[in-house]
C-alpha cells in the first residue's frame, strides 16, 4: 500500500512540505546534535553554524572534586612491626594501610641517631692523651656518661659521679672531652680531605677560659641586688631618652635645611614642572591676589599652603620691621623658578673672580670687609653692595685706563713716525695735493674737537677728582691733531682716519659711561651728549 | 598521625596519684579511668582481734590480698560497715594495694589486658631505683605486659605544656613539688625536695561524721586583720558551701586564705611546727639555686603550673606576683584547661607513648628477663 510517502517519492515532490501522517518527522536533533553549553532556543535560531561560538558557550567547569585515593575505600590492618632501632625482637602492633609494604624498614627508626663515639687504644692514650689531671680510667667514664646523656652537658654534669674522683665543674668535662676528640682526630689518618678535617675540628673547638668568664658573667648577672637592677634599667632608660632626643634633633636640622634648601627635598607646596599648563593660569592669578579663582581641587591643596602676601597686617610688619619681599609675580610656579628661604647677607654680589683680588683688596684699603657683614640690617646689605658696585667699576675702569693709555703711546709712536717722514719727503705734486686737503680736513677736525672738548670739560667739572686724569688724557687725545696715514692714496686714508677716529671716540664714551654710572644722573645726561656728538662726528 | 612523628601502637598510660589512679589509652587527651587511689577495706574477722585498727598507715600495712577490699568510685565512697580507707602513696608508698588498683583500673573500667599492651607508667621525680623496679616487676610479672617503661611526672608536665625545659610547679593533693626539668627526660634530680602538705586534704570532706573543719581554718588565718577581712568579704564572692552533715555556711576569704599556705606561713604555724615545710616562693628559689646559673633563666621563663591543687582560685596570679617580686623577667605556663592541670602528668604520658620514636625506648619482656631490674635503671633515665 503506497503511503503518501511513496507518492511523493514517485512525483519527486520534496516531503518536508507536508508531513504525512504515517511519516512522523525525524527529530533533526539526531543529525545535527546540539552542542553542548548552548541554549536550545539560541541554537535553533543560530543553527549549526555557530561552532566558534557554541565553544565559548561551553558549560563553565567547576573545580575538580578532590580525589581521595582511588575507590573512597582504604583497608587498614593491625600489623605487628619491628623496630629496627632495637636491640631486641620486641614486636609491637599499629594500624597501617594494607597496601604498604610489610617488610618496610619502621619510618621512625631513621631518627636513631647516635653521635660518634670516639675510643682510643692504649698506646694511643700513651702517645696523645696523657693528661695530669684525668686518669685514664675517669677519661673514659667520661666518654661513656657523655655518650649515655648524648651529649646535653648539664646533664652530664648533673650525673657525673666518679668515684674517689675529683669534683669537676662543667667546663673541666666539657674541656677534657672535647681536647681528647680534637686530639684524635689530628692525629689519626684521615680519609677525607683537609676541609672537612679543619671543619670537624673547630665543631670540637672549646675555649675553656672563655667559657669560665662567661659562665662568671652570667652567675654575676644574676645575682644583681634588686637595687642594680633598677639603677641599671634607669640607665637605660636615660640611654633611649638621649637616643630620641638625638634623633628629634636630627629630624629638626633635616626639616631646617629643608627649609632652606627647598627644591632639593622637594616642598610640598611646589607643583612639579610636568604638571600641565591648566596648573599655571589659577596660580598666576593667585599670586596677584585673586583669590576668588575658582581651584580645583587636586591644586587647593599646595595652593593654599603658601602664606598669603596681604597687605592689611603692614602696621603689624613695621612694628615688627618685617620686610616682605613679594616673589615676582610672573613667575611660573615650577620648582625650578621656585626661591627658597634664604638670608639676605647671601645676597650680596660677588666680585668676578677675575677682578676679586683687586676688588677686596681696594676693599680692605677702604676698611670694609667684604666677606661678612657684623650686622646684616638691610640698609646695611645695601650699602655694602653699593660700595662692592662702586669698587668693582673702579677697577674695570682702571682696566681700560691702562689699555687705552697703551693705545695712546703706540698712536704717539705712529705720529712720530710719521712726521719725520713727512720731513724727509715732501716733494711730490700728487704729496702736495694731498698735503693741502689734509690739512682742510685737519682744521675741521679740529674745530668739531674743539666743541666736543668743552662738552666733556663741561662734564668734566661734576666729577670726582680722580677721573680727571682719565679725562684730560682722552681730551689730549682728541686734541691732537691727527694726519692720516700715508699708505693706499686719498681714499684710504680718509677710511682710515675715520675708523681711527671712531676708536679714539669708542674709547672716551666707554670712559664716560663708566666714570658716570657713579652719578645717575649725570651719567645719562653725558652719555647721551657724547653718544650724540660721536655719532654726529662719524657721519657727518 | 604521622605528621606529628605519632604512631599509636595502642599503649596504656598509667599516672598513680595521690588522689586519684589515671589510666588510659596513649594519644587520647584525657584518661579514660580516673579511680581515687584511696581505697576501703575490710579486715577478716581474724585481725580484728587486735582491736579496732585505726586508720592511716598502721592499717595499711596490715592490708593483705586476703583483706575484702574495694576499689573504684564505688569503693571507698561507699558506706560500709567496719570499713577501713587505706591509700598506697600517701603516707609512705605501699606496693601491695597497688596491683588490685591497676588491675580495677584496666580489668574493671576500661575493660582490656594489660598483656596486650605495652604500658607506660609515671613516677614522681623523688621515686627511688627500687620502687621503679618493684613497679616494673609488677607490671611484668603480675600482668604479663610485652613492654614497659616508666617516666618522670614533671618530665611528662613539660611535655604535656610542650617544653623541653621547664620548671615544674606541681600542686598535688598531698605533695607540692617544684622540679627544673632541663632537656627532655633528664631532670636534675639533685635539687628535688620532698615537701607534703596536708593543708589540702583537710579541705576535702571525704568521712561522713567528720567535723567542719572551719574552726582550723580560723587559725590559720589569725595572722590577718579584722579589717582586712572585712574588706576582702566585701570584693570577693563569698560561696556557700553544704558540709555531707547538712551543715552549711558562707565561706569568703576563707576560700583564699586555704591556697595563701602555699605562699605564706603564719609565725604561728611556724612557732608551733619546727620543721614546717617551705612555701612555693622558697621552693623556687632554691631549686633554682641548685641549677646551673646559665640554666636559671631558661627554667624561669618557662615555669610550668600544674597539678590539682594549682586551681585554687587566683593561685596563679599569686604565683605570678610573687614572683615578679624576685625575678625580672619570668613567664608561667598554666592550662586554663582544669582536665589539662589536673591531668597534666598523664597526658604528657599519653603524648610520650604514641610518639613513634619512642618505641625504641619500650624495656621489652624479652629485655627484662635478660637483664633483670637493672636494665630500668638503664633504659628509664
Amino acid at each position: 500500500m503506497a503511503t503518501a510517502a511513496d507518492v511523493r517519492s514517485i512525483l519527486s515532490i520534496p516531503s518536508t512540505s507536508i508531513a504525512g501522517p504515517s511519516q512522523p518527522r525525524k527529530p533533526s536533533v539526531s543529525v545535527n546534535r546540539k552542542p553542548e553549553g548552548i541554549s536550545r532556543e539560541l541554537y535553533s535560531l543560530i543553527g549549526p553554524s555557530a561552532p566558534a561560538l557554541a565553544a565559548q558557550l561551553a558549560k563553565p567547569r567547576l573545580k575538580q572534586k578532590p580525589n581521595l585515593g582511588g575507590g573512597g575505600k582504604v583497608k587498614w590492618e593491625w600489623r605487628k612491626f619491628r623496630n629496627s632501632a632495637r636491640s631486641d625482637s620486641l614486636e609491637l602492633s599499629h594500624w597501617v594501610k594494607a597496601s604498604q609494604d610489610a617488610d618496610a624498614e619502621y619510618k621512625f627508626a631513621k631518627y636513631d641517631k647516635k653521635p660518634t663515639v670516639y675510643q682510643w687504644s692504649q698506646d694511643e692514650y700513651s702517645r696523645h692523651l696523657e693528661d695530669s689531671d684525668w686518669t685514664k680510667e675517669e677519661t673514659e667514664y667520661l666518654f661513656k656518661i657523655a655518650n649515655e646523656y648524648d651529649l646535653r652537658w648539664y646533664i652530664i654534669h648533673d650525673r657525673y659521679e666518679y668515684p674517689n674522683g675529683r669534683e669537676r665543674e662543667l667546663e673541666d668535662l666539657k674541656d677534657r672531652y672535647y681536647s681528647v676528640c680534637r686530639k684524635l682526630i689530628r692525629n689519626r689518618t684521615w680519609a677525607g680531605d683537609e676541609a672537612s678535617r679543619n671543619a670537624l675540628l673547630l665543631s670540637f673547638h672549646y675555649d675553656k677560659e672563655r667559657e669560665t668568664i662567661r659562665r662568671k658573667y652570667v652567675a654575676s648577672l644574676a645575682n644583681r641586688t634588686p637595687d642594680q637592677i633598677q639603677e641599671e634599667e634607669a640607665l637605660y632608660v636615660e640611654l633611649k631618652r638621649l637616643e630620641q632626643n638625638e634623633r628629634q634633633f636630627k629630624k629638626d636640622r633635616e626639616n631646617l635645611l629643608r627649609t632652606l634648601a627647598g627644591i632639593d627635598s622637594g616642598l610640598p607646596d611646589i607643583v612639579e614642572d610636568d604638571a600641565s599648563l591648566i596648573i599655571n593660569d589659577p596660580k598666576k592669578k593667585r599670586f596677584k591676589g585673586d583669590i576668588d579663582v575658582p581651584q580645583t581641587p587636586i591644586l587647593t591643596a599646595p595652593v593654599m599652603k603658601r602664606p598669603p602676601a596681604v597687605n592689611k597686617n603692614a602696621v603689624y610688619d613695621a612694628t615688627h620691621c618685617i620686610i616682605r619681599n613679594d616673589p615676582p609675580s610672573n613667575a611660573p610656579a615650577t620648582k625650578v623658578a621656585h626661591t627658597p628661604a634664604f638670608m639676605r647677607s647671601f645676597k650680596i654680589p660677588y666680585p668676578k673672580a677675575a677682578i676679586a683680588p683687586k676688588v677686596n683688596s681696594l676693599l680692605t684699603e677702604l676698611g670694609v670687609s667684604g666677606s661678612r657683614l657684623v650686622m646684616p640690617t638691610q640698609a646695611n646689605c645695601q650699602h655694602l653692595e653699593s660700595v662692592m658696585d662702586a669698587a668693582m667699576n673702579l677697577v674695570e675702569l682702571k682696566k681700560v685706563l691702562d689699555k687705552v693709555n697703551q693705545d695712546i703711546e703706540v698712536l704717539k709712536a705712529r705720529l712720530e713716525l710719521k712726521d719725520d717722514m713727512r720731513d724727509s719727503a715732501s716733494v711730490a705734486d700728487g704729496m702736495e695735493e694731498a698735503e693741502s686737503e689734509n690739512r682742510r680736513s685737519r682744521s675741521v677736525t679740529s674745530g668739531r674737537g674743539r666743541k666736543s672738548v668743552e662738552c666733556i670739560l663741561d662734564l668734566l667739572l661734576c666729577y670726582p677728582n680722580y677721573f680727571l686724569r682719565v679725562v684730560v688724557q682722552c681730551l689730549s687725545l682728541l686734541l691732537i691733531p691727527l694726519s692720516p696715514l700715508p699708505q693706499g692714496g686719498q681714499e684710504s686714508g680718509k677710511n682710515a682716519r675715520s675708523l681711527s677716529y671712531t676708536g679714539i671716540i669708542r674709547c672716551c664714551m666707554q670712559l664716560l659711561l663708566e666714570v658716570t654710572i657713579f652719578d645717575v644722573e649725570l651719567a645719562t645726561c653725558s652719555a647721551e651728549k657724547v653718544l650724540r656728538f660721536g655719532l654726529h662726528w662719524l657721519y657727518s | 598521625m604521622v605528621n606529628y612523628g605519632g604512631d599509636e601502637v595502642s599503649a596504656l598510660v598509667i599516672d598513680i596519684g595521690s588522689s586519684s589512679l589515671r589510666a588510659g589509652y596513649a594519644g587520647d587527651d584525657t584518661p579514660k579511668a580516673i579511680i581515687p587511689t584511696s581505697y576501703g577495706y575490710i579486715s577478716p574477722p581474724a585481725s580484728s582481734g587486735e582491736g579496732d585498727v585505726t586508720m592511716g598507715e598502721e592499717g595499711v600495712q596490715e592490708y593483705t590480698g586476703k583483706a575484702k577490699s574495694f576499689f573504684g568510685h564505688s569503693g571507698p565512697s561507699v558506706w560500709r560497715k567496719n570499713m577501713e580507707i587505706g591509700n598506697p602513696i600517701v603516707d609512705g608508698l605501699n606496693f601491695a594495694p597497688i596491683p588490685a588498683l591497676i588491675r580495677h583500673a584496666l580489668d574493671d573500667v576500661m575493660r582490656c589486658s594489660a598483656a596486650e599492651h605495652p604500658v607506660l607508667v609515671t613516677e614522681p621525680s623523688w621515686n627511688t631505683p627500687a620502687n621503679r623496679e618493684r613497679m616494673a616487676e609488677i607490671m611484668f610479672e603480675e600482668f604479663q605486659v610485652p613492654a614497659f617503661y616508666i617516666a618522670n611526672t614533671s618530665v611528662l608536665n613539660t611535655f604535656a605544656a610542650g617544653k623541653g625545659s621547664a620548671l615544674v610547679i606541681d600542686i598535688g593533693q598531698s605533695m607540692t613539688s617544684v622540679v627544673p626539668v632541663v632537656d627532655g627526660p633528664s631532670p636534675a634530680r639533685q635539687s628535688i625536695d620532698l615537701y607534703p602538705y596536708q593543708l589540702i586534704s583537710s579541705k576535702q570532706a571525704v568521712e561522713s561524721n567528720a567535723p567542719p573543719r572551719f574552726t582550723l581554718r580560723e587559725d590559720r588565718v589569725a595572722g590577718t586583720t579584722q579589717t582586712w577581712r572585712e574588706w576582702l568579704v566585701q570584693h570577693r564572692q563569698p560561696k556557700q558551701y553544704e558540709f555531707p552533715t547538712g551543715y552549711n555556711t558562707w565561706f569568703g576569704p576563707e576560700r583564699y586564705g586555704v591556697g595563701e599556705n602555699f605562699f605564706h606561713h603564719s609565725p604561728q604555724l611556724v612557732a608551733g611546727n619546727a620543721n614546717v615545710p617551705k612555701h612555693i616562693p622558697g621552693l623556687i628559689t632554691d631549686s633554682l639555686r641548685a641549677c646551673d646559673p646559665e640554666l636559671r633563666q631558661v627554667l624561669i621563663s618557662n615555669v610550668v603550673l600544674t597539678g590539682g591543687g594549682s586551681l585554687f582560685s587566683g593561685l596563679g596570679d599569686r604565683l605570678a606576683a610573687e614572683l615578679a617580686r624576685s625575678f625580672p623577667h619570668f613567664k608561667i605556663h598554666a592550662p586554663g584547661n582544669p582536665v589539662e592541670r589536673r591531668y597534666g602528668g598523664w597526658l604528657g604520658g599519653s603524648i610520650l607513648a604514641s610518639l613513634g620514636t619512642f618505641h625504641q625506648l619500650w624495656i621489652s619482656r624479652e629485655e627484662w628477663q635478660e637483664h633483670g631490674k637493672n636494665i630500668v635503671g638503664q633504659r628509664c633515665k
